[in-house]
């Protein structure tokens, strides 16, 4: 049976207005289950970790990345672990292929399921995207996306006097085959299959320089829509099992949209499975 | 590295070295690498090597093929051919299937030309610096 973790905060609340369209569209699908809420930070992981113990075999975050960040977190076996996005960022979801909550129903009932590495950065283990620099920066300031037009041009141009002013990081990064020193204005690692499905596990790091004034606008106004401007204005890019990220200064570190901890800090691919639930078109 | 789109991740250099970057140790790699920083040690690829004209090299090279826009000081080892650009310089011998260089490039050292058809190498000597 299915256990969904519902974070009844996740993107301001947009669960209380979808959550009778959602229950009702599941149980039209065949795959309605067990529902549990949660009340505060770390929540989803105990309740997965519960589910588990109960013997559920598929559990499903509903909510944003956050959410499902602390679901993989409390995941153990061949459970496998499906996304319905209702959050903020989504990030994990779309590249999953899961664009919106109804397209997540189908995903759910069609069942493909695809095994990814989890990545351990110190106690944090994550399935998708680490960053720092400029983007981590930038989350602190914004607190709540802007939700009208006005909003939207706002936090743009404000953004964008904190893209000109934010200093780059001198950063030293270890592998296990080289050392690489870098003036970095943000940096990601992501599991490769993430990207490319039938590719390997392996940590995909990517690198920026500061965009030039005319990049600017772009590469912020991609920040802002939650997508990762590196897939395009990465300067450098390199593969690696292990990594180990020095800055200077110390700089915070975010893990699927959620700050987790600061540099320095050590990245590793683990043996340590998700089995996800995913779209057709990323099979 | 992989495009969204590229399930396999075959439509790029996986491994890419932008200028202002140093590295230094092993830079491994089981496709393309492009290089416009600094690397010391030793590059392998599987694929192709491109050497920016910011790039500057001091290590020996290892792929399928190369082409050399920026400095090499180090041995290149080719299965497929080697293109010095003119803005090339490359100190050190080359081994490969053929070699192309680029009027202003300059190479420095011996070539071997060596092809699949033809196992016995058919060696030209290079003496002092050559400039195209």
């Amino acid at each position: 049976m299915y256990y969904y973790i519902l974070n009844p905060t996740a993107g301001g609340g947009r669960l209380k207005h979808q959550q009778e369209k959602l229950r009702d569209r599941l149980r039209a699908l065949g795959i309605d289950g067990e529902f549990a809420k949660t009340t505060g930070p770390g929540d989803a992981t105990r309740l997965a970790r519960y589910a588990i113990e109960k013997g559920h075999t598929t559990i499903v975050a509903v909510g944003g990345d956050g959410t499902v960040n602390e679901v993989i977190n409390g995941i153990t076996g061949r459970v496998a672990v499906g996304i319905i996005p209702l959050g903020h960022t989504n990030a994990v979801a779309m590249q999953l292929g899961i664009g919106d909550w109804e397209t997540a129903c189908e995903v759910l009932a069609e069942r493909r399921i695809n095994e990814f590495n989890l990545i351990a950065a110190g106690q944090n283990f994550f399935v998708s995207t680490l960053t720092l620099g400029f983007e981590t920066e930038l989350d602190k300031q914004l607190e709540e996306p802007a939700t009208t037009h006005r909003g939207r041009l706002g936090q743009l141009r404000s953004s964008m006097v904190h893209a000109q002013r934010f200093d780059t990081l001198a950063c030293t990064l270890k592998t296990e085959a080289f050392t690489m020193q870098a003036e970095a204005f943000s940096l990601s690692v992501v599991n490769q299959k993430f990207l490319a499905p039938l590719s390997a596990d392996r940590l995909n790091i990517s690198l920026s320089e500061r965009p030039g004034r005319r990049r600017r606008a772009s590469y912020v106004w991609q920040v802002l829509r939650g997508i990762s401007p590196l897939d395009e204005a990465a300067t450098t890019r390199f593969l690696a099992d292990r990594l180990l990220i020095e800055t200077d200064p110390s700089t915070g570190i975010t893990v699927d949209g959620k700050l987790v901890g600061r540099t320095p800090i050590a990245i590793r691919l683990t043996d340590r499975q998700v089995r996800f639930i995913i779209a057709k078109t990323k099979s | 590295m992989a495009r969204r789109d590229d399930a396999l991740g075959v439509g790029g250099a996986d491994t890419m070295i932008g200028s202002g970057v140093v590295v230094n140790g092993k830079l491994h790699s089981e496709g393309d690498i492009i290089i416009d920083g600094t690397v010391k040690g030793e590059i392998k690829a599987s694929g192709h090597v491109t050497v920016g004209v910011n790039a500057e090299i001091s290590a020996p090279i290892k792929a399928e093929s190369a082409q050399i826009a920026g400095r090499v000081e180090g041995n290149i080892t080719t299965v497929g051919e080697t293109a010095i650009a003119s803005t090339g310089h490359v100190a050190g011998d080359i081994i490969s299937a053929g070699l192309a260089i680029e009027s202003g490039g300059v190479f420095v050292g011996s070539s071997q030309i060596k092809t699949t058809r033809n196992p016995l190498p058919e060696t030209s000597e290079e003496s002092g610096p050559v400039k195209s």
